[in-house]
């Protein structure tokens, strides 16, 4: 990368880095609230 | 014209539904355009006559300021439209949208840093472009800093709203700061009623990369919101019949 490659290669590791974690977060936080949501129904059911 | 479309989308159940329906859809599309962008701007591009190969950082560069400004102005929006006429799902939009702002406003510093180092000879000077970019992250933190603050989510929304919609006059000084004040940081390549003055090859690339990211957002935008609207909804009835399934 004619010299460029230390500067290239973190700009692009960063980035890809950001992609991952902003998909296994809005996955984690859409997983916790389902399943907050089905605890809740659970106990709903319990106290009927 | 019919609003009929419009007051839908302020149904939780609904919104929900079809974010599940667009996710995928989004997903895939960012995922192929970003592919082919990766491929274009790094193997087929030729290098720059001044700045070499070193320029190829400004297809993770500019669609992730791009991004730090675009979802801004959408969570700024979305929190008038909450503020205004009283919208659950649109509080919810803007609440999604924060932690992705708040992290590609953090990669547009990072990789601008990356960038100017070989460029400018510094990985950072308090110049107008950069340091009104460092404002936005701070309103961008701020602003799920208050949001979290607040047990109620009713004055959480409101408190928030108010932040998100004063700190919106941060988005225009960003674009225009290279304009309005003398700075180290180039002026924008690309325009909607000028001239581009950046070369084809080097410019399809670019425009392939913002058309990912900004899907990709879209994408994960649409993951988060679902479950900003199961978090509020959670004591609704339609919510029993989707996590069942």
């Amino acid at each position: 990368m004619g010299g460029y490659a230390r500067f290239l290669w973190p700009a692009y590791g960063v980035t890809a880095l950001a992609v991952v974690l902003n998909i296994i977060w809005a996955r984690g936080l859409l997983r916790r609230a389902k399943s907050e949501a089905r605890r809740r129904i659970a106990m709903q059911g319990e106290t009927r | 014209m019919t609003w009929t479309w419009f007051h839908r989308l302020g149904s939780p159940p609904y919104i929900y539904r079809l974010a599940g329906i667009l996710t995928p859809w989004f997903g895939w599309l960012a995922g192929v355009l970003l592919v082919g962008a990766l491929y274009d701007g790094l193997v087929i591009a030729p290098p720059d006559y001044q700045q070499g190969d070193g320029f190829r950082i400004m297809y993770v560069h500019v669609p992730t300021a791009w991004l730090s400004l675009m979802i801004y102005t959408w969570m700024a929006v979305a929190a008038a439209v909450g503020l205004i006429w009283r919208i659950k799902v649109a509080h919810a939009v803007a609440a999604a949208c924060a932690p992705i702002g708040a992290s590609f406003t953090a990669v547009a510093l990072l990789t601008g840093m990356l960038f100017g180092k070989p460029m400018w000879g510094t990985y950072w000077v308090w110049d107008p472009r950069l340091t009104s970019e460092l404002l936005l992250l701070f309103l961008y933190l701020g602003y799920m800093g208050l949001r979290s603050s607040f047990d109620d989510l009713q004055r959480a929304d409101r408190a928030s709203a108010v932040l998100a919609i004063v700190g919106v006059v941060n988005v225009p000084i960003v674009h225009f700061s290279v304009v309005w004040w003398n700075s180290l940081h180039q002026g924008s390549s690309l325009s909607l009623t000028g001239k581009d003055t950046i070369a084809t090859p080097m410019l399809i690339p670019l425009l392939l990369s913002m058309l990912g990211f900004t899907l990709y957002f879209v994408a994960v935008l649409l993951v988060r919101l679902r479950g900003e609207v199961l978090r509020r909804e959670r004591a609704a009835s339609w919510v029993a019949e989707v996590v069942a399934t």
